[in-house]
């Protein structure tokens, strides 16, 4: 029992600051919170949202989650399958127009956070 | 456009590097630049491949707010079924049968459209009477009539045909609005009413000078 104790506090080392991917890591860890803390993401994620339910894209995954659930039957189906089917289908049909101008939106917020 | 900036890496430097230290020197909204602020800014001046950096790190928040945004709608879906709120699950399949039904029996030619003459079978397998026949009670003159029967029955009751004008005649309201033009006064109803009758003798003259009769009329 003493045994599996040690095992348990047995953690892998904490990775080093020189190594670049957790330089890498640390980093976007850093934007996501100077994200949040301005507000920025919630105010990008209304705008992301209201577009796409505009050009709906939010109809098209509603009906590609019913034709699926119909599919399998009603009670058979959990949140992370549903989540599995969506999500590549979502990314890939994202309107450009859309895409490019949140990532321009980002590129920005970057700088200027950077300065 | 990656490569372009990754063989210029001092030209993106400098920029920041004078950035950095305005934002050192200058006046900055909190008293003490937080750590992170600092090692951020450390890590972009430090490192050229920042430019890579900054593309990757914008497309990995779309990705995160992408990420976000999927969940939330897969969740409502997931909800909205699960509670059974969602009505139309099993209602298009049934009424999908239910049309495809009706077509093929339209498509049947077995079926007996023109056999039957007057009584026409109709995609849900009806038949209609050419006679509506729901009886009912006139709002006018209180009598039975059947409903097939009650645009004939409303303009012989209110007023379209000429026994009905007849009718009319005979109260003192009517006379005035109808029949006596020019004349203002009740009292020359019965005058009107009994020159009408002389002009219009045909059926059965009335003989109903001075009377005004608004309800009860006799059908010949």
């Amino acid at each position: 029992m003493l045994k599996n104790r040690r095992q348990s506090v047995n953690r892998p080392p904490t990775p080093d600051l020189t190594d670049d991917q957790a330089k890498v890591l640390t980093l976007q860890e850093v934007i996501n919170i100077k994200l949040i803390e301005s507000g920025e993401k919630e105010q990008l994620m209304e705008l992301v949202r209201e577009k796409l339910t505009e050009c709906g894209w939010k109809d098209e995954m509603e009906n590609i989650c019913r034709a699926y659930i119909k599919k399998q039957g009603r009670n058979n189906v959990t949140l992370d399958e549903l989540v599995r089917v969506i999500t590549p289908k979502g990314r890939a049909s994202i309107p450009d127009p859309i895409k490019a101008e949140l990532l321009q939106r980002i590129r920005t917020f970057l700088v200027s956070a950077a300065l | 456009m990656q490569a372009q900036l990754i063989c210029f890496p001092r030209v993106y430097i400098s920029p920041v590097s004078v950035a950095l230290s305005t934002l050192m020197s200058g006046p900055n909204g909190d008293d003490m630049p937080s750590d992170s602020q600092n090692m951020f800014f450390v890590m972009l001046v430090v490192f050229p491949m920042s430019i890579v950096v900054c593309v990757q790190l914008a497309l990995h928040v779309f990705g995160d707010l992408l990420d976000s945004i999927i969940v939330d709608v897969a969740s409502e879906c997931h909800r909205i079924v699960r509670l059974g709120l969602e009505r139309n699950l099993d209602e298009e399949e049934e009424e999908l049968r239910l049309s495809a039904q009706a077509r093929a029996r339209i498509a049947d030619p077995s079926n007996n459209v023109e056999a039957n003459g007057k009584y026409v079978v109709d995609i849900f397998g009806q038949t209609h009477p050419p006679v509506a026949n729901e009886i009912f009670d006139c709002m006018n003159c209180g009598r039975s009539i059947m409903a097939g029967r009650f645009a004939p029955h409303l303009e012989k009751c209110m007023g379209k045909g000429r026994k009905a004008r007849l009718k009319a005649t005979r109260s003192s309201t009517a006379a005035q609005n109808r029949y006596s033009r020019g004349s203002p006064v009740s009292t020359y109803s019965p005058y009107s009413s009994t020159a009408s009758i002389n002009r219009l003798s045909n059926g059965n003259p009335r003989v109903a000078t001075g009377e005004c009769s608004n309800g009860t009329v006799e059908e010949p």
